[in-house]
């Protein structure tokens, strides 16, 4: 009996065994096959989810793993450095200035008002050429008295007064080259420092402008660190795709006056890492020439993005009006 | 199992792309900016002509006017403009558009006259500066008093290539006035200049309405002792009576085909509404309901009027289907609906409401459905009517103890006051594009 049982099973194996493994196959194959399939033109998906709502703030940095934060949050350091109002105030004041002194034309571009005390503002330009000009003076007269002393002194004293002659004119032509020396230091400082002093103010200006306008953003959470809302990197900054979404939204220019029906277009673009606008196609049309026309004009102004992308990256925006007409 | 492996790893490969190569979705749902910025150079003096700067500014003030009702456009501030202003090149490779580009303009529109022999050469041209491209381009010829309408003319033009529809700008609004101390019909440009009155009737002239197909007016005039219905030709002034039943003959529409009027008659004691062929003749009567039925408005499409009725108390709106007469209601809200005029496009039905003594414009949805209120404040706001394109409202506002004519956008934003002060204005209408 038990050898009879043996022979069918063994029968039974040798019938299944090699089958029963390509059926397995089969079948995990066929398993597999459900989320390719799903992919396909063959099931149609619902449209993609609307993204939350967030202002990027298109001066901060565009990372590939951005930390949790906020997007429209502006860079920290810049927060301390605040002279906003130096710009406006010296403006007016620079103009008028090359008139009065000659010998220091350069310094003028000089704005601020406090630090550089040579230069004061409009109100009192004449009396600083007198301050200067005296120096100058002094400086051209030594030179005669100076000349006419080594002449006579060396005829009546041949020799011996070695010493005397010349401390006399080393002392003169050492005052004298000091002098032009420390003069010329004095003016040069002087430059440089006006120089610096424009520098840095422009920077300031510019900082404070920069930090005006990224404040313009309205969020009640401008402290928060610079990062995506469902950042989970390690790096300060904002992701791309929400960086170009902001960065085209900002080009794209559409009137609610325009608008007829609720238009919907798909373009697809290319940016290399330079943040350069490779090529783009449109993937659907929206069948409104008005609506297509101004998404040309803002991808043609998106042709460059203010900042580089971390890798060349490839987009699919869709285009409608959802927003705008809900609110009209 | 060697086949088993290599299947799995095929499937693995196989699903790679689906996984790395997802090129990134993002969703822009409105637009950035909500306006085109639009720039606008003065006109300049072409050729040997002598330079009328009089001209380009009639003109510029003509145009802005119109493009700021439009609401479209956002004006780039003429102190910004650079040296590409001060030039009159009209072709595209002549123009700067990097100059305008860093004015931030999208677009822009340049132009010259010419002034020879007492009639003025007028060239326009509105380019697309991100494109760098030829939008439009209209050389207009004309009499030196024709500045105003070739700047109108143009402003519809701009609309078109922007917006793909015609604005209305060219067209016509007439209305009644009392500034002759009796109330005569007019009419005057969209922007209220060039009012010319049409009637002298020393009687009372009620509720203008023009032919869609003719140069033509119909209005109520109490001339003849009775409020009988009139039938003006505009350009030779020639004028007769269409309909003068006893009794009631107001209120009289044109249908969107030009061949009937619709129009309320109360020969038979109590005003009902009818439907007129143009020789006068009764064609139809559309209610027939013991109350008060009057101020039909037709829909676009021909096959329905809405119209005022106080068969359920109140005066409020009513729709009838002139070939079934299926009566049904349209305003629940309020005590005191009125004077319907159904948009071009036929989508809206505007009115007036009373609410505290005072009338407002609202809009609604054919089938009753969202009801908004466009006008606010002080002053009654009645008689609303669409402009021919449905861009824009006509309106009489007594805001100031004075009624006169006032133009507002279709949202209700933007409305000012068109028709010059001492007329007592009211009753407007617009024509359809003249």
């Amino acid at each position: 009996m038990e050898s009879s049982r043996k022979q069918r099973w063994q029968q039974l194996q040798s019938v299944f065994e090699p089958g029963f493994k390509q059926m397995l196959l089969i079948s995990v194959l066929l398993h597999l096959l459900v989320p390719i399939l799903y992919y396909t033109p063959l099931f149609p998906k619902h449209k993609i989810e609307k993204p939350p709502v967030y202002r990027v703030n298109l001066v901060n940095k565009i990372v590939k793993n951005p930390q949790a934060g906020r997007p429209e949050a502006a860079p920290v350091k810049q927060k301390p450095v605040v002279k906003p109002k130096p710009k406006p105030e010296p403006k007016p004041a620079v103009k008028p200035k090359p008139v009065p002194i000659p010998p220091k034309p350069k310094p003028v571009p000089v704005k601020p008002k406090p630090e550089p005390k040579p230069i004061p503002p409009k109100p009192k330009p004449e009396p600083k050429p007198e301050p200067v000009k005296p120096k100058p003076e002094p400086v051209k007269p030594k030179p005669e008295p100076v000349k006419p002393k080594p002449e006579p002194k060396p005829a009546p004293k041949p020799a011996p007064v070695k010493k005397k002659p010349q401390p006399k004119p080393a002392v003169t032509k050492a005052q004298e080259s000091a002098l032009e020396a420390r003069l010329k230091k004095m003016r040069a400082a002087q430059k440089q420092k006006a120089r610096e002093q424009a520098r840095k103010d422009k920077l300031a200006a510019l900082r404070a402008a920069a930090i005006a306008e990224s404040s313009n953003i309205e969020s009640p959470t401008t402290d928060a660190p610079v990062g995506m809302m469902d950042g989970k990197g390690d790096q300060a900054g904002v992701s791309a795709v929400a960086f170009v979404q902001e960065f085209i939204q900002k080009q794209w220019s559409f009137s609610k006056y325009q608008a007829a029906g609720s238009p919907e277009a798909e373009v697809k673009l290319f940016y290399n890492a330079h943040g350069t606008l490779l090529h783009y196609k449109f993937l659907k049309k929206s069948g409104n020439s008005v609506f297509d026309e101004s998404l040309i004009r803002a991808i043609t102004k998106s042709r460059q993005l203010s900042q580089p992308l971390p890798e060349s990256m490839e987009f699919h925006i869709i285009f409608n009006l959802k927003d705008m007409l809900d609110k009209s | 199992m060697k086949t088993f492996k290599i299947g799995v790893l095929l499937i693995i490969i196989l699903c790679l792309p689906f996984s790395v190569a997802f090129a990134a979705r993002i969703e822009i749902s409105a637009p950035g900016e909500q306006t085109i910025p639009l720039a606008m150079t003065r006109l300049l003096p072409m050729g040997v002509g002598a330079a009328q700067p009089a001209i380009a500014t009639e003109f510029q003030q003509v145009l802005l006017g119109d493009l700021d009702l439009s609401g479209l456009f956002d004006m780039v501030d003429p102190a910004a403009f650079l040296g590409d202003a001060d030039k009159l090149g009209l072709r595209r490779n002549d123009i700067d558009f990097n100059q305008w580009r860093m004015l931030g303009s999208e677009a822009l529109i340049k132009g010259g006259y010419r002034v020879t022999a007492g009639k003025v050469t007028i060239e326009l041209r509105l380019f697309d500066v991100i494109t760098q491209r030829l939008l439009t381009g209209r050389r207009y010829v004309g009499k030196l008093t024709d500045v105003r309408k070739i700047a109108h003319t143009f402003a519809d033009q701009i609309l078109k290539s922007l917006t793909g529809e015609k604005g209305p700008f060219a067209s016509k609004i007439a209305y009644i006035s009392k500034r002759t101390g009796y109330k005569e019909l007019y009419l005057m440009d969209v922007d209220g200049h060039h009012p010319i009155q049409m009637t002298n009737h020393r009687s009372i002239v009620l509720n203008p309405d023009f032919s869609p197909t003719r140069k033509e007016l119909i209005f109520t005039s109490y001339s003849k002792g009775n409020p009988d219905l009139f039938r003006k030709e505009i350009y030779t002034g020639r004028e007769s009576r269409l309909s003068l039943k006893p009794g009631l003959n107001i209120g009289g529409r044109y249908s969107p085909d030009g061949r009937e009027i619709a129009l309320t008659l109360s020969k038979d004691k109590n005003s009902e509404i009818y439907l007129l062929g143009t020789d006068g003749t009764i064609h139809r009567r559309l209610t027939n309901h013991y109350s008060i039925d009057v101020d039909p408005s037709w829909s676009p499409k021909g096959n329905k009027i809405a119209f005022v009725s106080d068969r359920r108390g109140n005066p409020n709106i009513f729709i009838v289907d002139i070939h079934s007469l299926d009566v049904t209601r349209l305003t629940f809200e309020g005590k005191y609906n009125a004077t319907p005029a159904w948009s071009p496009k036929g989508d809206k039905i505007a009115y007036s409401r009373m609410d505290n003594g005072v009338f407002n414009v609202f809009t609604i949805r054919e089938d009753g459905t969202d009801e908004r209120q466009l006008t606010f404040g002080k002053g009654s706001k009645e008689h609303p009517r669409w402009s021919p394109d449905g861009r824009f409202l006509i309106y009489s506002n007594d805001l100031g103890g004075e009624k006169s004519i006032w133009i507002m956008r279709a949202d209700g934003t933007g409305g000012r006051k068109i028709s010059a002060r001492g007329g007592n204005d009211s009753h407007p209408a617009w024509s359809d594009r003249w």
